[in-house]
């Protein structure tokens, strides 16, 4: 209990990093749903590793340029983020573009993509000794160094994301949904499909710069599939995965800071365990339901 | 006004360069109730999807005798092409249709949200308006569907298989709608159909498209040419 009261109180000394974590968290699920609507959910594992790889690629650059890696500072970090950014964005964009063509499978993109990007992710720390131990702390999560002005630029980031998909919602809703019905009523359907990707590219790196691909990918994925055993519309699909995603950051938070774990992957154990509650709760009513029925 | 609504001109449709149509020439009039027929596989939908701009067109010409981009279509796809997994009430699903008129980055108001529960009480589904769309049967789903084209105002409706894989009961509610809203809107219906079956006393004319063609016929030479396509069917089965 005294523990929750430090984290709840204003001078909480990792306070940054808990706001973050509960941004990435409640963020995150509002693009995840679209990667469960549209039977994407492996993009959700490919997109970080992309990211990921466009860090290595600064990191490697950085070392051409420079030299040496120092501590993670000031510009390195910016590089960071310009490569995880840019890698991820192209990637998305050739995603939509390939949508459109349709010849191969999605999830034949979307693997080679991810084996693309694990590849190069190796070979550009292959070349970057120094990169590798940062690389290391990044696939982690290093949102303990989250600092007030990242956390600012991740917030104004956020609230942009979060505004265009509130805003799109009907589009992206109608281009996801039915995109021959979209295409007969004369919208631009490729044009919301580059929307949609522009999101979850933002979206990705940031988490990736900030939880790590793991806890990014969890957050993506699990609290828009527990809630959709539950929802039965849209808007609450949608509100129910970001509050359920920023609640299991708090909780996960918090057992971190009360059990000393490493914060990702206790995040996803945590929403692990409550998709398994709600899977259980919801096959038992079913199957007390047709029990109970004549 | 022009009572010639859709024109097509010798067209050819396909997919990837291949022509699964060639030399279509049709004219769709104002107000009529025109029948797809055809076996399985013969281009039907094909025929549908390229007058719709799904499918492109790869020699010809369609004309439209109307603004598509102010008063686009109403479409009724194929049940089975639209997936479950979006957690979607039946008023929401109706709701899509008037997005045809909306602007980007404009909401459904409350003219909007009248409009689809209208839409709704016309197909007779008004009470099922909260109701899981994936949790109604085959024909009431049908009827959404419906409701959604009738939501985006439209001058003529395309409805794709309408009545596949729904009971015989629904198949002839679902018919008598369309026909209904043919006659008292003066709404322009064309209809993909297997057979003539309930749709032969409601419709006003007949295509018939089958080896790569496609072209107006009675209703009789259409029996005809059923009959002559389900004795080679039955043939080939017993071959």
């Amino acid at each position: 209990m005294s523990e929750l009261l430090q984290i709840l109180s204003p001078n909480f000394l990792l306070r940054d990093a808990l706001v973050a974590s509960v941004l990435v968290g409640a963020v995150c699920p509002l693009v995840g749903v679209y990667f469960v609507l549209r039977r994407m959910i492996f993009l959700g594992v490919a997109l970080p590793q992309v990211s990921a790889a466009g860090i290595a690629s600064s990191f490697f650059a950085y070392q051409l340029l420079h030299g040496p890696h120092q501590e993670m500072q000031g510009n390195e970090h910016v590089l960071a983020m310009a490569g995880s950014f840019a890698f991820t964005l192209v990637a998305t964009l050739v995603l939509a573009l390939l949508e459109r063509r349709g010849r191969e499978t999605v999830e034949a993109r979307i693997g080679t993509l991810y084996a693309c990007a694990a590849a190069a992710t190796i070979l550009f720390l292959a070349k970057d000794p120094h990169g590798d131990a940062q690389m290391v702390n990044l696939l982690k999560g290093d949102i303990l160094a989250t600092t007030e002005a990242s956390l600012r630029w991740m917030l104004a980031v956020f609230s942009v994301i979060v505004l265009v998909l509130f805003a799109c919602r009907k589009e992206l809703l109608l281009v996801s949904f039915d995109r021959d019905l979209a295409v007969v009523f004369g919208k631009r359907a490729g044009l919301w499909d580059v929307v949609l990707y522009l999101m979850i590219g933002g979206v990705i790196s940031l988490g990736v710069m900030t939880a790590g691909p793991m806890a990014t990918f969890g957050f993506l994925v699990v609290p828009a599939v527990t809630v959709r055993m539950l929802a039965g519309r849209m808007v609450t699909f949608m509100v129910g995965s970001s509050a359920l995603g920023g609640a299991t950051a708090f909780a996960g938070f918090y057992c971190a800071y009360r059990f000393d774990l490493p914060l990702g992957p206790a995040e996803v154990a945590l929403s692990s365990v409550l998709l398994l509650a709600v899977w259980l709760f919801v096959t038992g009513r079913r199957m007390l339901v047709n029990w109970l029925s004549p | 006004m022009s009572l010639t609504l859709i024109e097509l001109q010798d067209v050819s449709l396909g997919y990837g360069g291949v022509p699964v149509l060639t030399q279509v020439g049709l004219t769709i009039h104002r107000g009529e109730f025109m029948a797809l027929v055809g076996p399985n596989g013969a281009g039907k939908t094909t025929l549908l999807r390229g007058i719709l701009g799904l499918v492109p067109v790869l020699a010809g010409r369609i004309a439209y005798n109307f603004d598509r981009s102010t008063s686009p279509p109403g479409y009724v796809p194929q049940r089975d092409t639209l997936d479950p997994i979006f957690p979607l009430s039946a008023f929401e699903v109706v709701l899509m249709g008037t997005y045809a008129k909306l602007p980007p980055l404009r909401f459904a108001g409350r003219r909007q949200r009248q409009l689809a529960s209208q839409c709704l009480e016309e197909v007779g589904l008004a009470a099922l308006a909260r109701r899981q769309f994936w949790e109604l049967s085959g024909g009431q789903k049908q009827r959404v569907l419906i409701a959604r084209a009738l939501a985006a105002e439209p001058d003529v409706l395309f409805l794709d298989e309408p009545t596949a894989g729904v009971d015989h009961e629904a198949e002839a509610t679902i018919i008598q709608l369309i026909g209904r809203l043919n006659r008292e809107r003066m709404l322009t219906a064309i209809l993909v159909s297997h057979h003539l079956g309930h749709i032969e006393s409601m419709v006003h004319s007949v295509v018939w498209v089958d080896d790569g063609r496609a072209s107006k016929r009675s209703i009789e030479a259409v029996r005809a040419e059923e009959g002559l396509a389900g004795l080679f069917r039955s043939r080939e089965r017993g071959a």
